[in-house]
């Protein structure tokens, strides 16, 4: 049975994201760029719940699946 | 001869050291690497709270610093070529301010933007030189010319009185850039 790959790569981009905001944080930070570094910071808050929920879809429907 | 399957320990874990027999000790499979990976994505959100929490308290002071005023040397005292390090605005920001020729000077906070090394006045090249990985910087601008820094060096505006210098303030990075 051929297993789908769209979580994982789903994953992947979203941890890539999330590791890019905040390397961005903290140099907007040192850069004084205030305003820049609350919405990165917020953006990488918001990655973990979206993370989250991917896996959670594809445990779902990989158990549906009789995986 | 005894049987492998009836003997309490195994005959190859019947040993002192290399006897944990853990199934599938070492394989990482689908479900535990995306774990890994939402723990991943966790954690950086976590590590990125305390970056948020001073840039809105940076954001919610006054958005104008004021910063002290502190004489630096009299120009009588020093030649072109010499360089004097001093702290601001802080005792503990060290900053070095360069005579570069005649009627040119320039300060800047001297932490490398690398890893915070003393940055020092290479008087031959004419350039400012970090001996830690040879990050090197632009005397006029405090940019960085060579090696790991990627951000200028905090300029500090200087205003001269009555024959000697005076640091008056730190320019905010946006304004150099």
């Amino acid at each position: 049975m051929k297993s789908s790959y769209r979580g994982v790569i789903l994953l992947v981009l979203i941890l890539f994201a999330s590791i890019a905001c905040t390397q961005y944080t903290v140099n907007m930070y040192f850069a004084q760029r205030y305003m820049e570094v609350l919405l990165l910071s917020g953006a990488t808050v918001v990655l973990f719940p979206l993370a989250w929920m991917v896996f959670r879809k594809d445990q779902r429907d990989r158990r549906e699946q009789g995986k | 001869m005894e049987n492998e399957k009836t003997r309490p320990i195994p005959l190859k874990d019947d040993n002192y050291t290399h006897n944990i027999n853990r199934s599938n000790e070492r394989s990482l499979d689908r479900r535990s690497f995306m774990k890994t990976m939402v723990g991943a994505a966790g954690l950086f959100a976590a590590s990125t709270l305390p970056w948020g929490a001073l840039a809105a308290k940076e954001l919610m002071s006054s958005s104008s610093k004021s910063y002290p005023t502190q004489k630096i040397a009299n120009l009588s005292d020093i030649k072109p070529g010499d360089a004097i390090e001093f702290a601001y605005p802080g005792e503990h920001d060290s900053a070095l301010f360069v005579y570069v020729k005649e009627k040119e000077y320039k300060a800047y906070q001297n932490a490398c933007t690398h890893l915070r090394c003393p940055v020092f006045w290479d008087r031959d090249e004419k350039e400012l030189l970090c001996p830690c990985h040879h990050g090197k910087f632009d005397i006029a601008t405090g940019k960085p010319l060579a090696g790991p820094p990627r951000r200028p060096l905090p300029e500090i505006v200087l205003q001269e009185k009555d024959g000697a210098v005076y640091a008056v303030g730190v320019k905010r990075y946006e304004e150099q850039l």
